[in-house]
C-alpha cells in the first residue's frame, strides 16, 4: 500500500536539495488573497501568521460555516472575491462537517473560488463530496500538514490557482478502498507511486521531480497507467485527477 | 425520583384516581361514596364484566376446544393460535377497561417476539408466548367471578336504592291498585305490610345502610378484578425486570458513547489543536532559522509554551478518563486528590476496610468528583465534607456543603446524569438541598468486593 506520508517526506528532500518551490516553476508564488474559517482562535491566528509571513493576504478570519458564506458573499458583492478559502471541517454549531458543507456550497456558487479544507482526520467520503463535479481549485488536507510550512503554503497557492491538493492519506484510502483492486494489482510499483502522486494533484513535472526521474519517463508511466485502467488520456491536470478519482471511486 | 422510596411499586390498590382522596368535601366520605363518579365507574365495570365475560368465555372455550379437537390434523395449530391471539386481543380490551373504569395502572405485557417474519413464525410466537396462555386463563376464570360479582352488586345496589326510596313510591303508587305496600311476611292467615310511618322510616333506614354499604362492596368486588387483570394480563415480574434492565443497559451504552464523544471532542479542541499550532510554530521557526535566527528563537519559545500547555491538557484529560491514583491507591487517595482541587476546603473521610470492585469504585469516584465540581461552580460554599462508608451490602457516599442550596435532580443538570449513572448499577442518589442550603447529597451503591478483579 501507498505510504501516506510518502509524498510529503519526499518533497522535503526535494526542497533541501533543489531549493525551488515544491510544485516547480509552473506555479509562481503570487500574493494570494485568503479567507480563513477555523473555530480555534489559536489555529486561526497561527494560519494567518503563517500565510502573511509568506507574503499572502489574509482578507478575513471567521469561526463558523455560516459566517464564512456570509463573508464570501459580501466580498463577492464588493467585487473582491478572495482567491482561496481555507476552512476547517469541524466548526460550530454542530461540530460535525460544517466546513465541508460550506465548501461544497461555495464551490457551487463561485466556481472560480479555490477551497482548501483542513481536518484532523481525512475521510475519503468528504473528499468525494468536495470533488463532485470538478477537481478544479479543491484541496483537502490533514491539519498536520501545516507543520511543513512551505508545502502547506504551496498547496494553498496551488488551490488558489485552480489546482488540486489531496492529502496522501485520502489518496491512500481511495486506492485501498477501490473495488478495482485486480486492475490496480496489474500496475508496477513505480506506476502505483505515479498514480498516487497524480491523484494528489501533482503535475507531471512535479511527479518527475519527486521520483527523481525525467519528465518523459513520467509521461510514459502516466500513459501506461491510463492504458491499464482503460481511461482515455485527458489533457490538463485537473481533469486527469478527476478521471483517476472517478475511476477509483466507481 | 430517587427520593420516593418504595413508591410506584406493585398494585396501586388505593385511590386509582389521583386527588380523589385529598379533596375536602362537606359530606363525610361514607355519604359521598354512593354518588361519587368513581363508584359509578366501578359499578359500570362490574355490570359490564358479565357480558364481556360471557363473550370471552364462549370464544375462548369454543375456539380452544375446536383447536384441540383439530390437533390431530394440521388445522389444529392455526385454530389454536387464532384462539390465543383472540384471547390476547380480549386481554388488551380488558386492560383498557380496567384502566378507564378502575383507574388501574397496568403495563402492557411483553410483545410477541418473532425471530423471522411469516405466518408460521407468528403462530409459533403466539403459541410459545406466556402472555397468550395467561390471557386464555383470564378469559376462562373471569366468567364465574363476573357472574358472582354481577349478581351481588346488582342486588345490593338495587335493594339499597329501592328501600331508600320506599317512602317515595309508597306515597306515589296508587293505593287501590295493589297491596298496601311491601309485604314483609305472609302465609295463609297472616300478612305483614310495611305501611305505617314507623315501618316506612325503618325500611328507608335499612335502604340507606345498603346504599352506603354498596360502594364498598362493589369496591371490594373490583379488587378481585384488579388482581386478575394485574396478575394475568399485566407484564410478568420477570418481563418487568427485563424491561428495567434493558433500559439500564441503554443508559450505560448511551453514557459510554457520550463519554467517548466528550473525550474525542476534548482531544480535538484541546491537545490536538494545540499540537497542530505547535507544529506550525516549529515549522515556521525551521524556515526562519537561517534568515532570521532571532525570530526563530522567539517562535521556538512560543512553541515551548504551547507544548507545556498541551501536556497540561493531556494530563487533565487522562485524569478525567480514569485517574491513575484511583487504580493504585483506591478511593481515599483519589478523593483526597479531587478534594484538593476543589475551590473550597473539603474534609474527606473514607471508612472502608477493603476496596470495592473497580467499576463501583469508579462510579463512586466520579459521583463525588462531579458533586465537588458542582460545589465549586454553583454552591458558593465555604466548606464541604465527603464521607464514604459501607453498610452491609451497600457503599454509601455523602457530600455535604454549607452553600446556597437549591440543587435539583430534575432537568438537564449534571445531577440528572448522575442519577442515570447510579441507576444503571442499581444505585440511588438522594438530594436534600433546600433553598438557602445546606446541601446534602447521599448516594448508595451496591457493594461488590474487589476480589473479582
Amino acid at each position: 500500500m501507498l505510504d501516506p506520508s510518502y509524498g510529503w517526506a519526499r518533497s522535503r528532500c526535494g526542497l533541501r536539495t533543489g531549493g525551488i518551490g515544491l510544485w516547480g516553476p509552473d506555479i509562481v508564488e503570487d500574493r494570494v488573497r485568503v479567507v480563513i474559517a477555523e473555530d480555534s482562535v489559536l489555529l486561526r491566528e497561527g494560519l494567518t501568521r503563517l500565510l502573511t509571513d509568506r507574503g499572502h493576504d489574509v482578507v478575513a478570519g471567521v469561526g463558523d460555516g455560516e459566517a464564512l458564506i456570509k463573508t464570501i458573499t459580501e466580498l463577492d458583492a464588493q467585487g473582491e472575491l478572495p482567491d482561496v478559502v481555507v476552512a476547517d471541517v469541524r466548526m460550530p454549531p454542530t461540530h460535525t462537517d460544517e466546513g465541508v458543507r460550506a465548501a461544497v456550497q461555495l464551490r457551487r456558487a463561485h466556481p472560480g473560488l479555490g477551497v482548501l479544507v483542513l481536518s484532523q482526520y481525512v475521510e475519503e467520503r468528504y473528499a468525494t463530496e468536495l470533488l463532485a463535479g470538478s477537481s478544479r481549485g479543491v484541496g483537502y488536507l490533514l491539519k498536520d500538514r501545516v507543520a511543513d510550512v512551505r508545502e502547506f503554503v504551496d498547496a494553498v497557492v496551488r488551490v488558489a490557482e485552480g489546482g488540486t491538493a489531496l492529502d496522501p492519506e485520502v489518496v491512500a484510502q481511495l486506492l485501498g478502498r477501490s473495488r478495482k483492486q485486480d486492475v490496480l494489482a496489474g500496475l508496477t510499483p513505480r506506476e502505483r507511486e505515479v498514480l498516487g502522486l497524480m491523484a494528489e494533484g501533482r503535475t507531471n513535472s512535479a511527479v518527475a521531480r519527486q521520483l527523481v526521474v525525467s519528465d518523459g519517463a513520467v509521461e510514459k508511466h502516466v500513459s501506461n497507467i491510463f492504458l491499464k485502467l482503460g481511461l482515455s488520456p485527458s489533457e490538463g491536470d485537473h481533469r486527469r485527477v478527476l478521471a483517476v478519482l472517478t475511476y477509483l471511486n466507481s | 425520583m430517587a427520593t420516593e422510596y418504595g413508591q410506584g411499586y406493585g398494585l396501586d390498590s388505593g385511590s386509582g384516581f389521583p386527588g380523589s382522596t385529598e379533596r375536602r368535601h362537606r359530606l363525610p366520605t361514607a355519604l359521598r361514596a354512593p354518588v361519587e363518579g368513581r363508584t359509578w365507574r366501578e359499578l359500570a365495570h362490574v355490570l359490564l364484566s358479565l357480558p364481556v365475560g360471557i363473550l370471552m368465555f364462549t370464544y375462548a372455550v369454543t375456539m380452544v376446544s375446536l383447536g384441540a379437537g383439530l390437533l390431530v390434523t394440521f388445522l389444529g395449530i392455526p385454530v389454536l393460535a387464532a384462539a390465543l391471539a383472540g384471547c390476547r386481543g380480549f386481554g388488551a380490551l380488558e386492560r383498557t377497561r380496567a384502566r378507564t373504569l378502575l383507574g388501574l395502572e397496568v403495563g402492557e405485557p411483553e410483545p410477541l417476539r418473532m425471530t423471522k417474519p411469516g405466518a408460521m413464525a407468528w403462530m409459533g410466537a403466539v403459541l410459545k408466548s406466556g402472555v397468550s396462555w395467561r390471557a386464555l386463563l383470564y378469559a376462562v376464570v373471569q366468567l364465574p367471578w363476573a357472574v358472582f360479582s354481577f349478581a351481588v352488586a346488582l342486588h345490593v345496589w338495587l335493594l339499597g336504592w329501592a328501600l331508600l326510596t320506599y317512602p317515595l313510591w309508597f306515597w306515589a303508587l296508587p293505593m287501590h291498585a295493589g297491596p298496601d305496600g311491601l309485604q314483609l311476611y305472609g302465609d295463609g292467615t297472616h300478612r305483614i305490610y310495611l305501611d305505617n310511618p314507623f315501618e316506612i322510616t325503618v325500611t328507608a333506614l335499612v335502604g340507606l345502610l345498603f346504599t352506603i354499604a354498596a360502594p364498598w362492596l362493589v369496591r371490594a368486588l373490583t379488587m378481585v378484578d384488579r388482581l386478575l387483570v394485574h396478575g394475568l394480563l399485566g407484564p410478568s415480574r420477570l418481563a418487568s425486570r427485563v424491561v428495567e434492565l434493558e433500559s439500564d443497559r441503554g443508559v450505560v451504552v448511551d453514557t459510554a458513547a457520550a463519554d467517548l464523544r466528550r473525550i474525542e471532542r476534548d482531544l480535538h479542541d484541546g491537545a490536538q489543536a494545540r499540537l497542530v499550532a505547535l507544529a506550525m510554530d516549529l515549522g515556521l521557526a525551521k524556515e526562519k532559522l537561517q534568515e532570521d535566527p532571532r525570530a526563530a528563537a522567539r517562535m521556538v519559545d512560543e512553541a515551548h509554551g504551547e507544548v507545556k500547555t498541551a501536556l497540561q491538557e493531556l494530563r487533565d484529560l487522562a485524569r478525567g478518563i480514569h485517574p491513575a491514583v484511583l487504580t493504585d491507591r483506591g478511593l481515599d487517595a483519589a478523593l483526597s486528590a479531587v478534594a484538593s482541587r476543589c475551590t473550597v476546603p473539603v474534609r474527606v473521610e473514607v471508612d472502608l476496610a477493603e476496596r470495592p470492585a473497580p467499576a463501583i469504585e469508579g462510579i463512586a469516584y466520579f459521583t463525588v468528583s462531579e458533586l465537588l465540581q458542582n460545589i465549586s461552580k454553583h454552591a458558593r460554599a465555604t466548606w464541604a465534607g465527603v464521607e464514604v462508608w459501607r453498610t452491609e451490602d451497600r457503599l454509601m457516599l455523602q457530600v455535604v456543603d454549607n452553600g446556597v442550596g437549591g440543587a435539583d435532580v430534575s432537568g438537564g443538570s449534571g445531577l440528572a446524569g448522575l442519577v442515570d449513572r447510579l441507576d444503571a448499577v442499581d444505585g440511588i442518589l438522594v438530594v436534600d438541598s433546600p433553598t438557602g442550603g445546606p446541601t446534602r447529597v447521599t448516594a448508595e451503591l451496591p457493594w461488590r468486593g474487589a476480589h473479582m478483579r
